[in-house]
């Protein structure tokens, strides 16, 4: 990363090639169309070039810091797109949003960890998966959360909470891929 | 299931969970709480690090090649502008990421960073409001006359939507920062337009205590001072 904060634009290339799978992956996951995906996770990446200089080792992996630019300006495309009204209607699952022909596309992630963390989340309660879900993956505000399941927003983020303490136990000392 | 111990809790510690999942709407308020709140920092920083795994549990789908092309093609250009316009200009790139709050008078007769009433286009403000979004229209330079900005603010994010923007100078790219009270305060959200002269950038950080959202033209890397009058403003 200090060659890319140099403007080293090989440096950058290895960069994109080790981590531009992950980042689309979860732009598509989020933004459930290729051409928005596609969006984001190019502004992403000039975003991450442009700003190279500001990535602190000790904050984390640079892949966790490349998925976390993807994660906020997926959020930023969903919240001024008819996508996010689309799912605000819809209570079905992200995943089967994905446009039929694409779905050829998508493999399962092979590695353990992947496979771990899947199990993790299939093993909360529904109620606290399914607003982590829309949290992090839709995008919505805590207070949307609260709206769209006529929840009280203190059970909401409860429920929240709960998830994510229990996913820390499920997962133990687990940590990010790629990390 | 949690094993925290009550007397060490926080009463905003219930807006940890939100916060790290980037769903907490008043998400601004909280930073400024983390600034002074131990456990809630502590908090954060756990269940940050569980947030951080949730991109591994999505199906994996290769990305398209023609991202890949547009992403280097973009970085290589801009790396060989850099090259080609000296070390002079990579000062700035690495001075962006400072971030220093830096004096500079909005007015200083001195600094070419002042835009007169006759050299921008009034435009109304907060043209379009709703219980979830706050929009501001910027005023515009008379040198980019026909272009449009506004600032979109919602969930403790804003983002900066302009069209009919011409492309920056060779050499140049489109700086945002924030002014508050005489100081303008870089940011790392640099950009340029599409073909089409439209652009989406995120605003980095809070906007508390931030009177004005600005865009001028700077080298490509960015600078840590304005080095060319306005060419967006927009009230907050």
């Amino acid at each position: 990363m200090q060659l890319v904060a140099g403007a080293d634009a090989d440096a950058f290339e290895v960069i994109l090639e080790r981590h531009a799978d992950a980042a689309f992956s979860l732009a598509y996951r989020m933004c459930g169309r290729r051409s928005l995906a596609e969006d984001v996770a190019q502004e992403s990446f000039l975003s991450l070039w442009r700003s190279g200089g500001r990535y602190d080792r000790a904050r984390g992996s640079v892949r966790t810091w490349t998925l976390g630019i993807v994660h906020n300006r997926a959020i930023d495309a969903l919240r001024r797109s008819s996508v996010h009204d689309r799912r605000r209607a819809s209570d079905d699952a992200l995943e089967q949003e994905l446009e039929a022909p694409e779905r050829t596309d998508v493999q399962a992630m092979s590695n353990a960890a992947s496979e771990e963390i899947r199990a993790a989340l299939g093993e909360l309660p529904s109620e606290q998966r399914h607003v982590i879900e829309l949290a992090y993956f839709g995008g919505f505000t805590h207070t949307e959360i609260a709206s769209m399941l006529d929840t009280p927003i203190g059970t909401v983020k409860g429920r929240m909470r709960l998830g994510l303490e229990k996913l820390r136990g499920h997962l133990g000392g687990w940590q990010a891929v790629g990390a | 299931m949690s094993s925290r111990d009550p007397s060490l809790d926080c009463g905003q510690s219930v807006d940890a969970a939100p916060y790290v999942l980037g769903s907490l709407a008043d998400a601004d308020d909280y930073r400024e709480h983390l600034e002074e709140c131990a456990i809630c920092r502590a908090q954060v920083a756990e269940l940050q690090l569980v947030v951080d795994t949730l991109p591994a549990s999505v199906p994996a789908v290769r990305a398209p090649e023609a991202l890949r092309t547009r992403v280097l093609s973009t970085v290589r250009s801009e790396a060989e502008l850099l090259k080609s316009a000296g070390s002079g200009a990579e000062e700035p790139r690495a001075r962006t990421g400072r971030r220093r709050s830096l004096r500079v008078s909005l007015l200083g007769a001195g600094l070419a960073i002042a835009v007169t009433a006759a050299a921008a286009v009034a435009i109304t403000i907060n043209l379009r409001s709703t219980a979830h979004e706050r929009v501001s229209t910027a005023q515009v330079a008379a040198s980019i006359r026909g272009a449009r900005a506004s600032l979109r603010q919602s969930g403790g994010r804003a983002e900066l939507v302009v069209s009919g923007m011409p492309q920056p100078p060779l050499g140049d790219i489109y700086e945002v920062w924030l002014a508050r009270g005489s100081a303008a305060q870089p940011t790392d959200a640099l950009f340029s337009v599409t073909s089409s002269g439209t652009a989406s950038v995120n605003v980095p950080g809070s906007l508390h205590g931030v009177q004005e959202v600005m865009v001028t033209s700077e080298p490509l890397g960015g600078s840590s001072h304005p080095t060319s009058a306005p060419l967006l403003r927009v009230a907050v």
